[in-house]
């Protein structure tokens, strides 16, 4: 179904010919299958590029009118960027795409939606500076990554979760008006996130992002912490087969195998008071292995001893002010692996991640992980303290080998990684599956495991995620925590009047 | 007054307050009171002081949760004995509540330790205006609160919302909480607190924030003479201890924990001191003040506990809050110290050192017109710093006259009160209701 002329001719008056269209072969572009995703996308019936806020404002009142539903969009990444329904276009940033500030002194930048991290990271880099964005790549959208979806990021141990990091917010209610968050809103400038009063920072981004229901983020500011490690970094060869050097003397990285996910959580627990060390997870091992290997064929040659070396990887990368410092981290570094029964990888193992460490700002290599040509899933993606998720971790076993041994899905029991924040006040969980795409039986073992890991969850009433959904769509697990779909329905209804949470 | 024991009980009462058609504003802090959030003549007090258990403290993942009516006055000691400390405000009196000021966002001394402005509130158990008990975060579920086997420490959602912002600098007016789980930090096994004096503050400022950007200082925060003696000084010594202060103080405290602790203390003193030399300013550790440094130091990481609170020595206070951004503070701390030299000022880097808390305080002898006068004053002083980039985030008394500007931000704050509060029970007319 084609959008009506007059509803494309409005949108056309506001953005201008050059970006507005329905042609099948620019729609097509828009909704192309990527293989990690196991469904087919909806063709927008027209993609409109705004060049700027009001555009944007502009476009959702035009739609609004029309009964005509909206998507953003900027990299797609992720299933909710595509049209889902008929009688949907797609607003595309592509074209708002400013990073509008870097502020040193008060250490913030404010992007629009558009900005990539390959635009802005090297920006920040460069003046001593990093920001903490959930591990998408260098394509992915900064703003939506921060701002919008849920995710976590790789370095956040001795920082923290992106969501922390959010401040100031411009954004384009469902009724297409303009509103501004936090000091923002009093005219006071980008820094704080925080309304004078019950604060609307509340409504942009609770565990989750709220996927541009609550409105369209257009512009947003986020923190800038100090860039730990090397302030440049030499680098051999084009990615993916590239290598970086350490330089730095400050910079160090040790990998060391558990056989206990408890001794791994007193690790990272005792690392944590310590306050030693700039990353520590306990990272997936199937993954990692992928991108260890530069093929196929070699991933099958050494998945089977890279299995039995690193099923339980503890990561640690130490980068601290001075050579001093290092060595007093290294000491007790040691003495709480000693004191964990935690064994050091061989060096050789040990230094692809010296010469990735690019891997721990934005992750460049992460595409080699579809190498084997299945589709994958993260589930589990929530956090709470490092001990509770480490009884999370002990649980899978309950079910994952029904799914393993019987080959529904890729065999790595172990491929979850705990990552903590805050020097271990808390972590995030993630626990990724693999499958094999071409099975025509696979998405219905997708859905089994699924059901199985949050059985299993429930029965140990374990908070491996959080609760989503609006209304009485959220219905089925609103219920268990404190009713909040009900809560999100109302918040959600407030701002956009034509959704009704009964439905 | 009411004076609820149980959650269920404030459920009640907000259900018959609706029913009646009357207000309720919650006060969880014994007296005195500064800020006047708690009066208002169109309610009824809720006094939370008997919901005071401390329902929880663990080590291992370094968390207190305690009831809206737990005092820093009780609780320090029994975090000290597990071997924890908060992240505090500046010498807070005992009477205040530990929920009560991580929820008015109270400036901490160990901005380290503050990842965002919330912090160190974690989760919550609240009783909104519609009488529904509800618990942000991770503490949400699944479940009840004694099936849920998390330690309920992540503060986000539940779901797409952040429903512990709404709470926060709220004053009452969407919920009551009725418990929070707060962050707690190791206590350091060895420490040691520097004294670095300026006659300008613009230094000390760009101090803190290299010190802080490289998260060198657990406990850091400004003072000027008049607010550091006033804080530190024996009773009758003030003037003494005034006349031995540079105008300006930064204190400084580096910690070392649980492993090789004094060698932590030794690297990151000498972090201190290279920056110091950078900055062209000293590092003292042993100032030759009338007051003995150890004593300072053991003040920072307690509350006041001496017979008369500090900001009252001379009887009565008012005091003015702001937050600014590093760019906006020494323009904002100029003006104010320029328009009220007697002042004390307290300057907390917050958020890893990205904005300052700036607190100026005016003491004065017990007189109504006195207080009267000290109102007005820092009223009119908070207008002329609003074009400098001041941000008052906390606003009291007549502050919100300077605030909710735009309309469709005040729309949207309204909107969420009705959902909430739908029948405005909860501290009627306060902020922008």
């Amino acid at each position: 179904m084609s959008l009506p002329k007059a509803v494309y001719e409005e949108l056309e008056k506001v953005v201008g010919s050059r970006n507005i269209s329905d042609k099948e072969y620019v729609l097509a572009g828009n909704r192309a299958q990527t293989p990690e995703i196991p469904v087919r996308h909806r063709s927008a019936d027209a993609i409109v590029l705004p060049g700027s806020t009001e555009e944007v404002a502009e476009i959702v009142r035009i739609c609004r009118r029309h009964g005509v539903r909206y998507v953003g969009t900027v990299s797609g990444g992720i299933p909710t960027a595509y049209a889902t329904e008929e009688n949907t276009i797609l607003i595309h940033f592509k074209r708002m795409n400013r990073i509008l500030e870097i502020n040193e002194k008060d250490r913030y930048a404010v992007v629009e939606p558009g900005v990539r991290h390959v635009q802005l990271y090297p920006e920040v880099r460069k003046r001593g500076l990093s920001y903490t964005a959930a591990a998408v790549g260098p394509g992915g959208s900064v703003l939506v990554n921060i701002a919008c979806t849920g995710g976590d990021h790789h370095n956040q141990y001795g920082s923290s979760r992106p969501t922390r990091y959010l401040l100031g917010v411009e954004m384009v209610t469902p009724e297409g008006e303009i509103l501004r968050t936090g000091s923002l809103e009093a005219g006071a400038g980008w820094f704080c996130p925080e309304s004078a009063g019950p604060s609307l920072r509340g409504i942009v981004k609770g565990y989750s992002g709220n996927a541009g229901h609550i409105g369209i983020v257009t512009k947003c500011a986020i923190a800038l912490d100090r860039c730990k490690g090397p302030a440049a970094t030499r680098t051999e060869g084009v990615s993916p087969h590239s290598r970086i050097y350490m330089d730095d003397e400050c910079s160090r990285v040790y990998v060391f195998n558990y056989s206990s996910i408890q001794d791994v959580g007193r690790a990272m627990l005792a690392l944590g008071e310590s306050e030693v060390g700039a990353t520590v997870q306990k990272y997936f091992y199937l993954p990692l292995s992928l991108m260890m290997t530069s093929s196929a064929n070699e991933f099958w040659e050494k998945w089977d001893g890279f299995r039995k070396a690193f099923p339980m990887p503890l990561v640690v990368h130490l980068a601290p002010h001075s050579v001093r410092e290092r060595e007093y981290e290294e000491k007790i570094l040691f003495d709480v692996v000693r004191e964990t029964g935690g064994v050091r990888l061989p060096r050789e193992l040990e230094r692809w991640w010296e010469e990735h460490m690019d891997y721990f700002m934005i992750v460049s290599r992460l595409q080699s992980v579809l190498r084997l040509g299945g589709s994958w899933l993260p589930i589990k993606t929530g956090g709470e303290s490092v001990r509770h998720l480490c009884d999370i971790g002990d649980s899978i076993r309950e079910f994952i080998h029904d799914f393993t041994d019987t080959g529904k899905i890729f065999d790595a029991p172990q491929n979850y990684q705990i990552i903590p924040m805050e020097y271990g006040h808390f972590a995030s969980f993630e626990l990724l599956f693999m499958w094999d795409r071409t099975d025509p039986n696979s998405f219905r073992y997708m859905q089994e495991f699924c059901a199985a890991s949050r059985e299993t969850d429930l029965k140990h009433h374990a908070h491996s995620m959080t609760a989503g959904g609006y209304g009485r769509a959220g219905e089925a697990l609103g219920r268990l925590y404190c009713d909040c779909h009900l809560w999100a329905g109302r918040i959600r209804h407030s701002f956009d009047p034509d959704f009704d949470p009964d439905a | 007054m009411l004076y609820p024991k149980t959650t269920e009980e404030v459920r009640e009462m907000i259900l018959a307050a609706r029913h009646s058609g009357g207000g309720l504003v919650p006060v969880s802090s014994g007296p005195p009171h500064f800020h006047g959030a708690s009066v208002n003549p169109n309610a009824e007090t809720l006094d939370l002081s008997r919901m005071d258990r401390v329902m929880a403290i663990d080590r291992r993942s370094r968390y207190v949760r305690v009831e809206a009516g737990v005092t820093f006055g009780d609780l320090l000691p029994q975090l000290a004995a597990h071997g924890l400390r908060l992240n505090l405000p500046f010498l807070p009196r005992p009477s205040k509540s530990a929920v009560a000021s991580a929820l008015e966002r109270e400036a901490v001394l160990m901005p380290k330790y503050q990842y965002d402005y919330p912090d160190p509130l974690l989760t919550v158990e609240t009783v909104f205006g519609t009488g529904d008990v509800f618990r942000t975060g991770s503490a949400a579920g699944p479940g009840t609160m004694e099936e849920n086997t998390s330690d309920k420490v992540i503060p986000w959602g539940p779901g797409p919302f952040d429903y512990y912002r709404f709470l926060g600098a709220a004053q009452g007016t969407i919920g009551v909480v009725t418990w929070a789980t707060l962050k707690a930090e190791v206590a350091p096994s060895a420490s040691r607190l520097f004294f670095i004096g300026s006659a300008s503050p613009d230094p000390l400022l760009d101090l803190a924030g290299k010190l802080l950007l490289d998260r060198v200082p657990d406990e850091c925060v400004l003072l000027d003479r008049t607010a550091f003696s006033m804080a530190f000084a024996e009773p009758g010594q003030e003037d003494a201890l005034r006349a031995a202060l540079a105008p300006w103080t930064l204190l400084c405290r580096v910690c070392g924990y649980e492993r090789y602790p004094e060698e932590r203390v030794d690297i990151y003193g000498g972090y201190v001191a290279d920056a110091c030399a950078a900055f062209g300013l000293t590092a003292e550790t042993e100032p030759p003040f009338p007051v003995d440094p150890a004593q300072i130091e053991r003040m920072l990481t307690d509350c006041d506990r001496r017979d008369t609170y500090w900001k009252l020595r001379r009887g009565d206070e008012r005091e003015l809050l702001t937050l600014v951004p590093p760019s906006a503070a020494p323009a904002v701390l100029a003006e104010m110290s320029a328009s009220q030299p007697d002042a004390g000022f307290i300057v907390s880097p917050q958020v890893q050192g990205r904005a300052f808390r700036i607190e100026c305080g005016l003491y004065f002898e017990p007189d109504p017109r006195q207080a009267e006068k000290a109102e007005e004053t820092l009223f009119s002083l908070a207008g002329r710093l609003v074009p400098l980039g001041a941000y008052f985030d906390r606003p009291y008394g007549r502050l919100p006259e300077l605030l909710y500007s735009d309309p469709l931000a005040r729309g949207a704050m309204k909107r969420l009160k009705s959902i909430f509060d739908p029948d405005n029970v909860l501290n009627p007319g306060k902020l922008c209701f």
